[in-house]
């Protein structure tokens, strides 16, 4: 059966239901991007189709091309299992074979990207003997993968359930702690998938920069899981700086690691190493931000849209206000015990949280761009800051 | 799968002819006629293509008293007596002698979880506390000190030999965090396990750090080889975990997965690090393969003795609930022997003992059968090969208190 084959027959195994975008189509026209509307999923496509053509194939499902080993008829079938039960895994799954905006396989573009942007190094001629596909040597391709792989394996480590807060409405027990097997098993797989990727590689720089990452970003969705909201929807004071630092941990040390990583395989100088690292650092930082601000910024939303409650515009409406009223605000919308977050959130666009993370993303926007002026231009740098462009453009 | 078992069974094949009479050894009459009747039982064997199970059941009953482990042990150093085994040194307990180079072993692995977070640090921690048996460690600075000498005499210790024992550690720590979460384990080492302190999301996290904390440390020796033997050794402990999901049903097949399974969760972490350190002491590549022949053959024994105390000891001695394995649905080496002489076992296997009554009545059948003595005698087959291998060497205090080590193995209670 071929990748393609197999691809288009999982979301039926994992009981998918709605409209789909199929995964392999790309979109035809390239039309100009300054022409396009801010943030619909049309313009994004654009932006990241352009950028596959750049480095020679679709970069979608990377990490599950790991599983296309015996254990993925395994996987699948235990997967299958949970359809009809409530474990988080399954929306893992699905969100992995949908082409959201969410999950887009971006770091391994980027990946890509900035190896083809960085070009051979002018200093080193050891890697005359690499094959180079594209302008992009094996290896960065290999690291690519490998980047995604981790990340992967710990959106699925994310969704394990703790067993000792299931209520009813979870369903029975036993569905939880299969789920919680397989979850374990299958990230646990995808990691060893990449420290074998790592260990091909040989060279031992690379996999200590790629191990600290996981360090860093298993320490990131430690952060995540305890400052989540309590019962009474109230998060720690922690702050626009320490949320910086933990939100560098959860979703910018693997990119930016995996940056300076490419650099390293090709072996240019500290120099492009670093701005290698400040791209890939800024530029998944204020990929972040927009995340977060969505709900704030769209024009139609329901009034069921829930946001989180440590995502950086409530961080900072929560700053410029202070703990006491934000604190007061909280108890003010909510209605016997339940958040209202309609009301919420328009407490907080009324306030600066809004603007300041505004501000907040496109600073980072910047800081990418600037690093990436010291690569030469290309196609491949345009295509980056393209990337910049669309995850800062509000208007 | 199927091949390495064979070549498994290949290396194992009854070559008593082959070693010299051991001096003084109880019965000698009776050795040379096992000898004689094993050559024979082989030769059959061979010729009608008998799977390991007929053949060593067919041996068993021939000599009822030649597995019990007592009569081993007394014969098992004349039986491997090469010429080279007394070193003329003191011979130590091997543990006391591996502990020179392991002073600090825990407080170095807290050093490499730099972790700044409070609770993620103390649960990365948790099971660092100097209170497990160290046995990995243990086994790696005594074969990166034969292998040190074997090759030049040197009488140290690299740095980088001794982060093997930190790394090989740490990689199997952080695997039993994952294994306590699957298993939905509630004490390890006579404390609570973490994911029942902490709760399961938090200790698959802390699973992952110790595992990258590993991988940093691994990084950081510089040799690439040994990054490769040792990534080799999380791949095996995932399928490990994965063979142990599936179950076979034809009977033969079982022993082979389960053989399989045993070396993939246990004994490739032992024979991989085992070859790093050799990698690391000596360039010699048959030195390399003794000790991973030492690391595979010891760690194969260990867990099926292992499977063995599960049935035979009380769970206060282990630290740990025994029946365990039943109660997880896994049928092990006693259960599958056991199986040979009560074929209505198979329908509770089949079904991974879910009915109630089966983990009783599944270990009233293994005590009443001779599943315990023949796992227990395969067991002592394994290190046989390994003090043959680690025997290869040159002579020295460590390659004696490996060899020691593998009869500890035997004889150990918890």
């Amino acid at each position: 059966m071929s990748l393609r084959q197999l691809l288009l027959r999982l979301p039926c195994y994992l009981g998918a239901s709605g409209p789909r975008r199929g995964p392999l189509d790309t979109i035809s026209s390239v039309v100009s991007w300054r022409g396009q509307s801010s943030r619909s999923p049309a313009h994004w496509n654009q932006v990241v189709s352009e950028a596959e053509k750049i480095v020679g194939y679709p970069t979608s499902f990377m990490s599950l091309r790991c599983l296309l080993s015996d254990e993925l008829s395994n996987i699948a079938m235990q997967v299958r299992k949970l359809v009809g039960t409530q474990h988080p895994l399954l929306t893992t799954a699905r969100g992995l074979v949908h082409d959201s905006q969410n999950n887009l396989q971006l770091r391994g573009l980027v990946v890509l990207l900035i190896s083809k942007a960085a070009g051979p190094s002018s200093v080193n001629a050891s890697c005359q003997s690499y094959d180079m596909v594209s302008g992009i040597y094996s290896c960065q391709r290999s690291l690519a993968e490998i980047t995604e792989l981790i990340h992967t394996a710990l959106l699925v480590h994310r969704g394990i359930v703790n067993l000792d807060e299931l209520q009813s409405s979870d369903g029975p027990l036993k569905d939880m702690q299969f789920g919680n097997k397989i979850a374990i098993l299958s990230g646990d797989f995808l990691l060893a998938n990449a420290c074998n990727g790592l260990a091909l590689l040989q060279n031992t720089k690379v996999v200590e920069l790629l191990a600290s990452a996981l360090m860093d970003l298993v320490q990131g969705v430690y952060h995540e899981n305890s400052t989540s909201a309590k019962e009474n929807h109230i998060t720690d004071d922690i702050g626009i700086l320490t949320w910086k630092e933990q939100t560098f941990l959860s979703h910018g040390a693997l990119l930016a690691k995996s940056c300076q990583a490419a650099m390293e395989l090709a072996k240019h100088d500290a120099e492009v190493q670093d701005m290698a690292f400040q791209y890939g650092k800024h530029m998944a930082m204020s990929h972040k931000i927009n995340s977060d601000l969505q709900p704030f910024i769209k024009e139609k939303t329901s009034d069921s849209l829930t946001f989180n409650l440590n995502s950086a515009p409530v961080v900072l409406h929560q700053e410029f206000l202070g703990r006491d009223l934000w604190i007061k605000q909280i108890r003010e919308a909510q209605r016997k015990g339940r958040l209202d977050y309609a009301k919420l959130r328009e407490t907080i666009k009324a306030g600066k949280g809004v603007t300041s993370a505004i501000d907040l993303c496109r600073y980072h926007g910047n800081k990418a761009l600037e690093a990436l002026e010291s690569f030469p231009p290309s196609e491949a740098r345009t295509a980056l800051e393209n990337i910049v462009f669309a995850v800062t453009r509000f208007s | 799968m199927a091949s390495s078992w064979w070549r498994w069974r290949r290396c194992c094949s009854w070559r008593p002819a082959a070693r010299s009479p051991g001096p003084g050894s109880p019965g000698r009459a009776g050795l040379s006629g096992l000898r004689a009747a094993t050559a024979a039982a082989a030769a059959a064997a061979a010729r009608a293509q008998m799977s390991y199970f007929n053949l060593v059941k067919s041996l068993t009953s021939a000599f009822p008293n030649m597995y019990s482990i007592s009569r081993f042990h007394h014969m098992t150093p004349a039986v491997c007596c090469c010429s080279k085994t007394r070193s003329g040194e003191k011979y130590t307990d091997p543990f006391n002698l591996g502990w020179r180079d392991l002073k600090g072993l825990y407080e170095d692995i807290r050093k490499e979880l730099f972790i700044s977070t409070t609770e993620l640090k103390e649960m990365c921690e948790y099971y660092f506390d100097g209170k497990g048996k160290a046995f990995r460690p243990i086994i790696v600075v005594l074969m990166a000190r034969a292998c040190n000498i074997h090759h030049n005499n040197s009488r140290n210790v690299q740095a980088s030999q001794r982060a093997i024992a930190l790394i090989a550690e740490m990689i199997h720590t952080a695997s039993l965090v994952h294994d306590d979460v699957i298993d939905d384990a509630s004490s390890r080492r006579g404390k609570h396990t973490v994911n029942k302190i902490w709760g399961e999301k938090k200790a698959v996290l802390a699973g992952d750090l110790i595992l990258s904390a590993a991988s940093i440390a691994l990084a950081r020796i510089g040799n690439t080889a040994v990054v490769s033997i040792l990534t080799q050794v999380i791949e095996d402990l995932v399928r490990g975990e994965f063979l142990q999901l599936g179950s076979k049903e034809n009977e033969n097949e079982r022993f082979a997965h389960y053989l399989e399974k045993t070396f993939k969760k246990t004994a490739s972490l032992i024979a991989n690090s085992c070859k790093a350190v050799s990698v690391l002491g000596c360039p010699d590549p048959v030195v390399h393969e003794i000790a991973y022949q030492y690391g595979k053959n010891v760690g194969l024994a260990f867990q099926l003795i292992d499977d063995v105390l599960d049935f035979t000891s009380c769970s206060d001695r282990m630290g740990k609930p025994t029946s365990a394995d039943l109660k997880l649905g896994l049928a092990t080496g006693p259960v599958l022997f056991a199986c040979q002489q009560f074929p209505e076992m198979n329908a509770m296997i089949m079904r991974r003992f879910s009915s109630p009554g089966d983990v009783d009545r599944a270990r009233q059948y293994v005590l009443q059968s001779d599943g315990v003595q023949q796992t227990t005698y395969l067991a002592q087959r394994y290190c046989r090969e390994a003090v043959r291998e680690i025997s290869k060497l040159r002579p020295s205090p460590e390659r004696d208190a490996l060899i020691q080590l593998s009869e500890i193995v035997l004889t150990r209670d918890k």
